[in-house]
């Protein structure tokens, strides 16, 4: 969900148009970072998934998606991540993106129109 | 630039959701923004964009933000760097600011912290590139001060407008091979200023041979100048190079030119114009490369037009002028010469000397110093070696110091025509060979011997908190007599030789003169008096 404190600041910071446009690229980030995300638990591979979701919570952060920034940032942090492990840690990872895009489709319905 | 105006600044990020928002807001403040979302990309932009400022991700696909600081530091990249970090970084913004970044911002972060932070760094880096500046120009300022307002100059001392302009001729001709014609009274530092020429030149490393031509004999010097071979004349057991052949592809100094005679003028001029010359007695011409500098005492154009020196030769040598001011016009000079002095002989003879009492100051410069800076430097050796204690008092100067704050004494004539014989020379000693004046050196090494003045017992030396009284002055001779200088000379070296037994080196010390300037008055005197 997108915490409302930081949703409140981008209000106030940024003209609507210009919180559109970050937005625009916080989706495109997401929809790519998922699907990447999805690649390397296929792979198995645990540092490229560590990186991604380094990046993923890069992102959320900036836009106050919290539950989604935390959830990558847990896994980005855990030593004993297992490469089993990966196909779950990156579903819920999904589900938090998801979720933070409903969030954000409505903060944006909510904008006064530029 | 100052801060208010919009800077450049590189965003150097990964993610694009970050790097969009970090350009969002920079715009929204005005800035112009360039992003990198890798390090490689970033130092290139960071050579070639020149950015004021860089908002810096640490964690970088290529290679992490630090080490990427680690290159622009090396390139000499100086723009102000604001590191972005996740709260749970925090070791490593610091890291990053030991590293040289300026600030970091912790992220998510609003525009107002962004805003602050860059208004920071941007006013930081402004105040650090005009303190740059400001350091140039006082770079700049001080070394152009210290031409102008040099205290030492090749072994010279003195800070006065004259001399600065003479240690500016100098820079400004030692370069060229032109000749310089060194003009000035008897202890202003000719030699001084022939060696400044030589030392100032591409020719430093190379001879520098000085030849005092009033000092030699004149049958003598064209062996000296030109050297002789075996047989040349009697005496004359083995080849020897002259000075010319000496100073091959260096500096002939020729002092005291206007005494060289005129059969040698000839000689010297045929050298100064095709740089050949033969050897006494060799009939081999020898071909060398020398810069020539001349000095004499006295006006050289009076000379010529007195017919002593050739007018040809004249304008051969005189092409660079240079005119050592005389003591008395050099101001407070007189005082930095006399501390130097003072420092060097007070560790030569073992005493504590530190300094001058403002009296004895006073008196220095009020004196008008006919023999320059070579009487100045007796002066203080004569105070030196009479004397101990922590300050030189006025009571230690020579009683003719006390007699010009007094009666100012007149300064020596100016360069003149040797004097017209007047009084016989019956009496006067058989002039001894003429001994070469030694250079007034003012530098701290190797200052020549300089004459100790026989004066009466020296008042004791009292406790500088009690200043003691003057001592009595003696009458100062007939002082309303007006008599041509000329005349008034002779009768002085006259009554020094009467009163020192004909003693030439006592008579030039009472004088304050060097002896060979009493051998070449009695030569000149008793040349004119078998011509009369």
């Amino acid at each position: 969900m997108v915490e409302p404190g930081f949703a409140a600041q981008l209000a106030q910071d940024l003209e609507p148009e210009d919180i559109r446009l970050v937005l625009g690229v916080f989706h495109q980030d997401v929809e790519r970072l998922t699907g990447v995300l999805d690649g390397n638990a296929a792979a198995a591979d645990v540092g490229d998934f560590r990186r991604t979701c380094h990046a993923l919570a890069g992102a959320a952060g900036a836009v106050g998606a919290v539950a989604l920034e935390q959830a990558a940032r847990t896994a980005m942090t855990n030593g004993d991540l297992l490469p089993a492990q990966l196909p779950a840690i990156a579903a819920e990872i999904r589900t938090q993106a998801a979720a933070a895009l409903a969030d954000m489709a409505a903060f944006l319905a909510a904008l006064p129109q530029g | 630039m100052s801060v208010s105006s919009p800077a450049r600044v590189l965003v150097v990020e990964d993610t694009p959701t970050q790097a969009e928002l970090a350009r969002v807001l920079l715009e929204g403040l005005g800035h112009e923004v360039r992003i990198a979302t890798a390090a490689a990309p970033a130092l290139a932009a960071a050579r070639s964009w020149q950015p004021d400022a860089i908002v810096l991700d640490i964690e970088l696909p290529d290679y992490n933000g630090l080490e990427l600081m680690k290159r622009m530091a090396a390139e000499g990249i100086d723009a102000a760097i604001i590191v972005l970090t996740a709260n749970a970084s925090m070791n490593l913004a610091v890291e990053a600011m030991r590293g040289g970044a300026v600030d970091f911002i912790a992220k998510p972060y609003p525009r107002a912290r962004l805003s602050v932070t860059l208004t920071n760094v941007l006013e930081k880096r402004a105040l650090e590139r005009e303190s740059s500046r400001l350091k140039q120009a006082n770079d700049a300022l001080t070394s152009r001060l210290e031409t102008l307002d040099r205290r030492r100059f090749h072994g010279f001392i003195g800070a006065s407008p004259r001399m600065q302009a003479v240690y500016r001729t100098i820079e400004s001709v030692a370069a060229s091979r032109a000749s310089v014609f060194i003009t000035g009274e008897s202890g202003t530092g000719k030699e001084l200023a022939a060696e400044a020429v030589h030392k100032a030149s591409p020719r430093a490393g190379q001879p520098f041979v000085a030849l005092n031509c009033g000092a030699i004999p004149r049958d003598l010097l064209e062996s000296e100048v030109f050297g002789h071979v075996k047989g040349a004349f009697t005496g004359a057991t083995a080849d020897r190079p002259g000075a010319a052949k000496l100073a091959d592809s260096g500096t002939l100094f020729l002092d005291e030119i206007a005494e060289m005679p005129l059969e040698m003028q000839v000689k010297l001029l045929r050298f100064v114009q095709t740089g050949t010359f033969s050897a006494v007695g060799s009939g081999k011409v020898e071909k060398v490369d020398v810069r020539f500098v001349c000095a004499t005492n006295r006006d050289p154009l009076l000379e010529v037009q007195a017919g002593r020196f050739r007018e040809d030769l004249y304008y051969r040598l005189y092409v660079v002028p240079v005119e050592l001011p005389p003591l008395r016009e050099r101001g407070e000079d007189v005082l930095l010469i006399a501390r130097h002095f003072l420092t060097v002989y007070t560790r030569e003879e073992h005493r504590r000397f530190r300094g001058f009492s403002a009296e004895a100051e006073r008196r220095l410069l009020a004196y008008s110093w006919p023999g320059n800076v070579r009487q100045l430097q007796n002066v203080v050796r004569n105070i030196v070696v009479l004397h101990d204690a922590e300050r030189v008092e006025a009571e230690m100067l020579p009683v003719l110091l006390h007699r010009a704050v007094l009666a100012p004494v007149a300064a020596p004539p100016p360069m003149t025509a040797p004097p017209v014989a007047e009084l016989p020379v019956a009496e006067l000693p058989v002039a001894a060979p003429p001994v070469a004046e030694p250079p007034v050196a003012v530098s701290a090494a190797a200052a020549p011997e300089p004459v100790v003045y026989v004066q009466p017992a020296p008042p004791p030396v009292r406790a500088a908190a009690e200043p003691p009284p003057l001592p009595t002055l003696p009458p100062v001779p007939e002082e309303d007599v007006v008599m041509p200088l000329a005349v008034m000379e002779r009768r002085l070296i006259n009554a020094a030789l009467r009163r020192t037994g004909n003693d030439v080196p006592r008579a030039a010390a009472l004088l304050e003169v060097n002896p060979s300037t009493i051998y070449r008055k009695l030569q000149a005197w008793r040349s004119e008096g078998s011509a009369a």
